[in-house]
């Protein structure tokens, strides 16, 4: 894999940004976004995310068609007030099997620190009951092919890229 | 749906709109769509830099506080078009996400669902989740 030369601003975006808008493809052809909170890997290059099987859309539509993209734009918690949007397209994989946690410790741990009340979900055994589905998870790796930046989240002036990343 | 989305579509500052790029991967950017109520449409104002397809493509709004909680989002799917020089996104279909009071039961009730259907059309038992494990990761990620 080519080593990727981000700027630390975008990296910045990355690690602090509480969501990202992820999209896949749906089966019409339509892509849609929802926000999910994904974990880049510096080591790879690589980006984490996970669906619950209890809204296992964004893991068929990966299946059909791999291409996505992230876009980070709302810099809301972060402690970046002059952040640059980032848009990553790139490729997905999604695992076969439901995890719990294996693979997903780093996920749990950057989600569970931007949102501290999210211990609630597991503080009793009605809200163990009602919740246990939003545990059980397929992993989902994304393959950066282009990241683009907008500066001051301006999107009236075209992006700085870089492409072929993967 | 036209006056339900325009309201919900108030609430929001901005909105994400994804659609297609000329290599086929999702392309998104934020914009402010501006209602047209006698054609019930969306009037948005694209940079020509974004090489947008007209086609298939969905808006995303969303909102969550400082701590990631209390979220609430909307998605509506639609097609982008292109009419007398300007962008166009003609709604189709409003999809609930997140939100607070019946919206959150209700999620409850269908992601338990839908996660009994994925399990039993695989012959999967429920999967135990390991909550020591995990409230050992809360505890480290209060601290970090």
């Amino acid at each position: 894999m080519t080593v990727l030369s981000i700027p630390a601003e975008v990296l910045a975006v990355f690690h602090h940004f509480r969501t990202a808008e992820f999209s896949t493809i749906a089966k019409d052809g339509t892509p849609i976004a929802w926000p999910v909170t994904p974990l880049y890997q510096e080591d790879s290059g690589t980006f984490i995310t996970a669906t619950s099987i209890g809204l296992p859309n964004k893991a068929f539509n990966i299946r059909r068609n791999p291409r996505v993209a992230l876009l980070f734009s709302e810099p809301k918690a972060s402690g970046l007030p002059a952040a640059p949007a980032v848009l990553v397209q790139g490729q997905a994989q999604v695992d076969d099997t439901i995890t719990t946690l294996a693979g997903l410790e780093a996920l749990w741990e950057k989600i569970y620190r931007f949102q501290p009340p999210g211990s609630q979900i597991s503080s009793s055994p009605l809200s163990r009951y009602l919740m246990d589905w939003y545990y059980m998870r397929l992993r989902i790796v994304t393959v950066p092919q282009r990241i683009a930046w907008w500066p001051n989240g301006d999107f009236s002036h075209p992006p700085q890229v870089v492409a072929n990343v993967g | 749906m036209w006056a339900d989305l325009v309201k919900r579509l108030a609430r929001y500052p901005s909105a994400v709109l994804t659609g297609l790029d000329g290599a086929g991967y999702p392309f998104s950017l934020r914009c402010v769509p501006e209602p047209d109520s006698a054609r019930q449409v969306l009037r948005l104002a694209l940079p020509d830099y974004a090489n947008l397809q007209a086609g298939p493509a969905s808006l995303l709004c969303h909102d969550h506080d400082d701590q990631l909680w209390n979220q609430t989002n909307v998605v509506v799917r639609g097609a982008l078009e292109q009419a007398e020089g300007a962008w166009l996104f003609r709604p189709a279909q409003l999809l609930e996400g997140a939100g607070a009071g019946m919206s959150m039961l209700r999620q409850l009730r269908d992601g338990r669902r839908a996660a009994g259907r994925y399990l039993a059309k695989r012959g999967l038992a429920r999967p135990r989740i390991p909550w020591d494990q995990l409230k050992a990761i809360m505890a480290r990620a209060r601290k970090s």
